[in-house]
């Protein structure tokens, strides 16, 4: 794994450096890279035609399919790989080369002024919207998805990345028609982004799917968050099956699309005004797509295993997962591929014993990781974390291991050598004899693997004198009740971390700053750099505790609001990377606000009709964009299209 | 006995609103935090919850929340009438949903309802015949296997049998009749039908059993036979008669409690239907989906208690309500 | 003489159980003759209850063991197939019940349980069935016949519900009909009622009665023939004044002794039999009632007694010389 990782790592810093020298010069003279992979010449050779069938457990939607809002990996993958076209997309590949941008509805990455504070693209020709819209995409249709982004109504769940940023951006217009003023429109195939400050990794955010065209004259309709999601209008080469049959005339004579139903099924066929001309990213290989919910894990995976499926999404039931780990014949059917997913304890910097950074520190070399690894199902569930990014994010960490330890089963003496040096161990034997380490709460989830952390766990603190009340909700409740500041949780291992894009800008903002600390919806869980006004907003334990662990005021918590400040402005590119790698080096060894614990791996099984298996690591599904099913199925017999 | 009908409905509605109150208290008291955080994504800026809690409604008071919920299950609401309100999770209207998955309950519940009758009422009428012969042995070994084998273990071992295995019957899923035909329909349906109408089979063939070995007991079938009545007349018309009735008010009872869903056999077979929508709502709480659920099932039970009640008085004629 | 109805002969019921062989009738012969009320009497167990059972064919018990002859003019019942049964039973001989609230179906209307009777032996519609039921329960002595048909027996008092059940015995005109017990369950007053009115009935209709009691009293002015029985066999027969006023038995001086007169002063307490009857099952040797007799002498421990002829229709069965029984009635029992 660490092999593999280092290549990763290097072909990382290569594709780094290409794109580096596309994106930023003073003139536009070159147009820029176009991206790690040409589409063009790659068709010949795979299966054309057959229709993917997939199957969920629940779509788990979080914005209604809505992509202004849409926050669910999964979703993204569907947009980006099938279903509509922004500025910028990415390839469908694995690696770090998967998580960079290439130009899709924009003729290059994008020509950013000198002072880094305007972004100009300009639009290929003829790509057009499906059906029934039918007509050239153009400028405005972008503009208008960051008006959308902007209005209060339609909750753009990462509409931070934006707001404060472009020039205009406040996520609180009250309409989608209220043009925004850092965005410009000179003619249908320019348009000019302005924005705040210099903000290295815009083009990552310019590549997400809330940024796509939207054609006004049906999203225009629907001013509520999520509503849009039922009429999603195509401009990939697949559409939504019925697409055909909306009726647009006006917002009244709108009805849900067919092939869409939010309780049982989604059906995708070919979009007929998808021109591949104008495509070098997809293949478009297969003829449809179409994923069932069934609430059986189990008779999915049965189906998969006797042809009636063609690939599944997800870590398989235990039973399963041992006959692809096992059985010859289903080798080359299991894959097992980087997450970008860290999963992690994290630690309460307000409340004791974790206020006390050696406290922290010795956490991080008690806990026994290989034991969590093995517990949640071996190495197919991912790499043992050992810094808060992971390796495919920020490569430039491959290596870094501060509280490592032999096999990294945890080590008792580290531990104790770290718990020594705290407060809270009068007599310096390397175990917490304060009352403050009796019935420590820790929250967890209350199913597999989660629950089988529970033991592991409770021993291992128990080592150095932390005695744990572990309590397991499910996973909702478990992270309502951590982001709720007041109820001040001491340590929790629920949560884990996605990244939105590749960027470790999206991966450590909201964790670790102050902007990501609220009274409720926190995300900075350890609470770093949170200030008086704050703790007295979240009430009165919270200030209390605040006070007594700041001694009034007088000692601060740590913060790395700055240190971020200083990063986002760089370009992206090696300095750029070194920049949040020493960020990261600094919250794990000064600051210790966790015990990362996994790199959380994705897996996907296929059937054997599945041709050219790539994994897209910008949404961490299979790369729609590039497979081939051989199944010769069509979207008629199996749903009548 | 009119009036009689007519207090009883109206202890329904009473019992629905004292339940739906209830369903609301759970929801707000339970999980110590705001529901709207849930649903507001990854990062829930202050802005986002509460722009979040203000499209859902839960920015209002409690008791204001539950008023309007009330008034618009009775006077319907945007999407029609009854007023089930919309998903958090999907952001979609509820009624069609709801109304569906109650169709495919609808039809789980029947047909088992009509399977195990069948099934069970003769089994434990041969056996009250023939007390401790062979078949009576065999009868009620079959019903111990019956009610001990539970749903999530049946299930599955007949899907592995009878579809992975032999091919025999198709997969899970539920294909409604009008638009497959009636054998995709049926063949689907068997096996859940079967799994769950097995427990209740046996029970019912014990109780028939039962209730028939001491109906026959009774003085009057002493009398019928006196009267030189066949044994066949004796044992149906008045064997049968009184020891069924019984069964009649068990059968209604039954049967309200399995129309608010059978969660384990919609799971296990994937039949889209109240039961498992209910398991999802509550875990991804979903409040109005959770609350329609609710009311549907205890509806459907309040309901059956009052239509067995009614029907007894016609089945027994020494009951009489004023 | 003219042909008996019934004539029974040496009639044996044994039941085989776990505890062992329940010779609940052990011997029994008897007749019924044409026209004629005979009175059975004995306690609990005695076998009186379960000969009669027999002669309708109503042990349903499958390891039943039956021996023996019944007799129904001119044919043995034992010996004819179920399905010939059926057409006898409720036809040419019915049986009526101790309680009349658990005989009659709770869920069905007196008329129709009585038209299903008539149906079940003749080719009626409903209508006609029912209306002849009306017709029985006017005969039977219930007012506004019509509204009562229409209602469920729950709506009865005891004794309308006892004369209904007659009614419904008599509706298809059978030759014998056995009542067991007709009167337990019903108020004093009522059970005159009662009576009155099987006696009244068997003269319209012609038929004989077979009274089966426990109480002596209950069948003193109604029987014209009784049989005593204790323990699956009789142990005296005769006319009711023989029974009353020459008992030759111990175990009927008993019963005599247990009961009031009103045709005499009330001098001593009532004086009840000592002891219980005796188990089917381990029935005493010899004379099976040894045990409770005051009079008992060794050979009553050792022979079962025959049931011998004193005069005429008259027979006892014990072993008490002729003139020690006079002697002892005349000083001892009919003194008191």
């Amino acid at each position: 794994m660490k092999k593999h990782l280092t290549i990763v790592a290097l072909l990382a810093a290569l594709a780094l450096v290409a794109a580096a020298c596309g994106g930023d010069e003073e003139e536009p003279a070159e147009t820029g890279a176009t991206g790690a992979t040409g589409a063009t010449g790659e068709t010949a050779g795979f299966t054309q035609g057959g229709v993917v069938r997939e199957e969920l457990t629940d779509f788990g939607f979080t914005n209604g399919f809505d992509p202004t809002g849409e926050y669910l990996g999964t979703a993204w993958s569907w947009y980006q790989q099938m279903l509509i076209r922004g500025l910028l997309t990415y390839p469908g590949r694995a690696g770090a080369e998967g998580n960079l941008q290439v130009p899709d509805l924009a003729t290059d990455l994008g020509q950013v002024s000198a002072d880094g504070l305007t972004i100009t693209f300009t639009l290929k020709d003829g790509i057009m919207f499906g059906p029934p819209v039918n007509r050239e995409i153009t400028s405005q249709d972008i503009a208008f998805a960051f008006q959308r982004i902007n209005t209060e109504s339609l909750i753009a769940q990462y509409g931070n990345y934006y707001c404060g940023t472009i020039v205009g951006m406040d996520c609180s217009a009250k309409s989608q028609d209220e043009p925004i003023e850092g965005i410009e429109t000179p003619d249908d195939k320019t348009i000019v982004f302005t924005l705040e400050r210099p903000t290295g990794d815009m083009i990552y955010r310019l590549a997400q799917p809330a940024t796509y065209a939207i054609p006004q004259e049906v999203a225009g309709c629907f001013d509520k968050a999520g509503d849009y999601g039922r009429y999603l209008i195509a401009s990939g080469p697949y559409m939504i099956n019925g697409s055909d049959q909306l009726d647009i005339t006006s917002c009244d004579t709108l009805e849900p699309i067919s092939g869409y139903d939010p309780d049982k099924f989604m059906q995708l066929v070919r979009n007929p005004n998808w021109d591949p001309e104008t495509d070098d990213v997809r293949l478009a290989n297969f003829d449809g797509w179409v994923l069932n919910i069934n609430s059986n894990i189990e008779d999915s995976y049965n189906k998969l295993l006797n042809g009636e499926l063609d690939l599944l999404h997800g870590a398989p039931p235990a039973a399963f997962l041992q006959q692809y780990l096992t059985n010859p014949d289903l080798q080359d059917n299991f894959f097992s591929e980087e997450g970008d997913r860290t999963w992690y304890i994290t630690m309460n910097l307000l409340v004791p014993p974790f206020d006390d950074v050696n406290v922290r520190k010795a956490a991080n070399y008690i806990v026994d990781k290989a034991a969590m690894l093995q517990a949640t199902g071996g190495e197919s569930s991912g790499l043992i974390a050992t810094t808060i990014e992971p390796p495919s994010v920020l490569p430039d960490l491959a290596d870094y291991d501060p509280y490592a330890t032999p096999n990294s089963a945890g080590d008792v003496d580290l531990a104790k050598a770290a718990m020594a040096e705290s407060k809270y161990d009068s007599d310096g034997d390397g175990v917490c004899d304060d009352p403050v380490c009796d019935n420590v709460l820790m929250i967890n989830r209350n199913y597999e693997p989660w629950s089988e952390y529970t033991p592991i766990l409770q021993d291992n603190f128990a080592e150095i004198g932390i005695n744990l009340k572990i309590r397991e909700l499910d996973v909702s409740t478990a992270y309502t009740t951590i982001q709720t500041t007041e109820n001040l949780i001491p340590i929790a291992v629920n949560a884990g971390w996605g990244k939105d894009y590749g960027s470790p800008f999206g991966f450590n903002f909201f964790l670790f700053n102050t902007a990501g600390d609220s009274c409720e919806g926190s995300v900075n869980y350890s609470h770093i750099g949170m200030g008086e006004d704050l703790a007295k907003e979240c009430g009165p334990k919270t200030l209390a505790a605040w006070n007594a662990v700041t001694d009034n005021g007088a000692n601060p918590l740590p913060n790395v609001d700055a240190d971020m400040d200083a990063c986002v402005a760089l370009p992206t590119g090696p300095e750029y990377n070194a920049c949040w790698a020493a960020l990261d080096q600094k919250l794990m060894e000064e600051i210790v606000p966790w015990v990362p614990y996994r790199w959380g791996a994705a897996n996907i099984a296929i059937g054997d009709t599945v041709e050219n298996y790539q994994f897209d690591q910008s949404a961490g599904l299979i790369a729609y964009s590039q497979i081939a099913v051989t199944n010769g199925l069509t979207p008629e017999e199996l749903f009548g299209a | 006995m009119v009036r009689y009908i007519i207090r009883r409905l109206l202890w329904v509605m009473v019992t629905l609103l004292v339940i739906t109150l209830l369903t609301y208290l759970i929801f707000f008291v339970m999980p110590p935090t705001d529901p709207a955080i849930n649903f507001a994504g990854k990062q829930p800026t202050e802005e986002l919850v509460a722009e979040v809690k203000r499209q859902f409604g839960l920015d209002k008071p409690l008791l204001v929340q539950y008023g309007l919920f009330v008034k618009r299950i009775f006077l319907g609401d945007e999407y029609g009438w009854p007023g089930l309100g919309f998903s958090f999770s999907t952001r979609s209207e509820l009624k069609p949903v709801i109304f569906e998955r109650l169709l495919i309950t609808v039809q789980l519940a029947l047909g088992a309802a009509i399977l195990w009758l069948l099934v069970g009422i003769p089994i434990g009428i041969l056996s009250a015949l023939r007390p401790r012969s062979i078949f009576d042995r065999f009868a009620m070994g079959f019903a111990l296997f019956g009610v001990s084998t539970p749903v999530f273990f049946l299930g599955p071992v007949m899907l592995y049998i009878f579809w992975f295995q032999l091919g025999w019957l198709p997969g899970s899923g539920f294909y409604p009749i009008g638009q497959y035909g009636f054998w995709e329909w049926f063949s689907h349906m068997i096996m859940p039908w079967t799994v769950l109408a097995l427990a209740f089979a046996a029970f019912y063939a014990r109780m028939t059993r039962g209730n028939l070995i001491e109906t026959m007991g009774e003085d009057y079938i002493r009398t019928a036979r006196a009267k030189g009545l066949s044994e066949r007349r004796v044992v149906l018309k008045h064997g049968l008669r009184s020891a069924l009735t019984p069964i009649v008010t068990i059968l209604g009872l039954d049967l309200g409690a399995l129309l608010g869903g059978a969660i384990i056999t919609e799971t296990v077979f994937n039949l889209q239907g109240l039961g498992n929508y209910a398991i999802q709502s509550v875990f991804s709480g979903d409040l109005y989906a959770i609350l329609d659920v609710t009311i549907i099932a205890a509806f459907f039970i309040t309901f059956a208690n009052l239509v067995v009640d009614v029907v007894y008085a016609f089945l027994d004629p020494r009951v009489r309500y004023t | 003489m003219p042909e008996p109805l019934l004539q029974v002969n040496d009639l044996k019921v044994h039941f085989p159980t776990d505890d062992g062989l329940v010779k609940a009738v052990d011997g029994v012969s008897f007749q019924v003759m044409p026209g004629e009320t005979l009175g059975v009497v004995g306690e609990s167990g005695s076998g009186k209850s379960v000969s009669f059972l027999t002669v309708m064919g109503l042990i349903t018990t499958k390891q039943a063991i039956i021996e023996g002859e019944v007799i129904f003019k001119g044919q043995d019942l034992l010996q004819i197939p179920q399905e010939e049964m059926r057409h006898v039973r409720g036809e040419k001989i019915s049986m009526i019940f101790q309680d009349p609230m658990t005989s009659l179906h709770p869920f069905y209307k007196v008329g129709s349980q009585i038209g299903e009777a008539i149906r079940a032996h003749q080719k009626v519609s409903k209508k006609e069935a029912f209306d002849q039921a009306v017709e029985m329960l006017q005969r039977v002595g219930i007012p506004k016949p019509e509204e009562r048909a229409n209602q469920y027996p729950h709506e009865f008092s005891g004794g309308m519900r006892q004369r209904a059940m007659i009614a419904m015995a008599l509706s298809l005109n059978p030759d014998l009909l056995i009542a067991d017990e007709p009167t337990t369950a019903l108020d004093v007053t009522v059970q005159a009622q009662i009576l009155d009115l099987i006696d009244r009935l068997r003269e319209e209709f012609n038929a004989s009665i077979v009274i089966i009691t426990h109480d002596l009293g209950v069948v003193a002015e109604h029987c014209d023939h009784l049989q005593v029985m204790y323990a699956g066999k009789i142990v005296e027969t005769g006319t009711a004044d023989d029974i009353y006023y020459h008992p030759h038995h111990p175990y009927a001086w008993g019963l005599l002794g247990s009961i009031t007169r009103l045709d005499e002063e009330q001098r001593e307490r009532l004086r009840p039999i000592k002891g219980l009857p005796p188990s089917l099952i381990f029935v005493p040797p010899g004379c099976a009632f040894h045990p409770r007799c005051p009079y008992a002498f060794d050979k009553c421990r050792v022979d079962v007694p025959e049931l011998l002829p004193v005069d005429g229709q008259h027979a006892a069965a014990c072993h008490l010389p002729l003139a020690d029984k006079q002697r002892i009635f005349a000083e001892e029992v009919a003194a008191r």
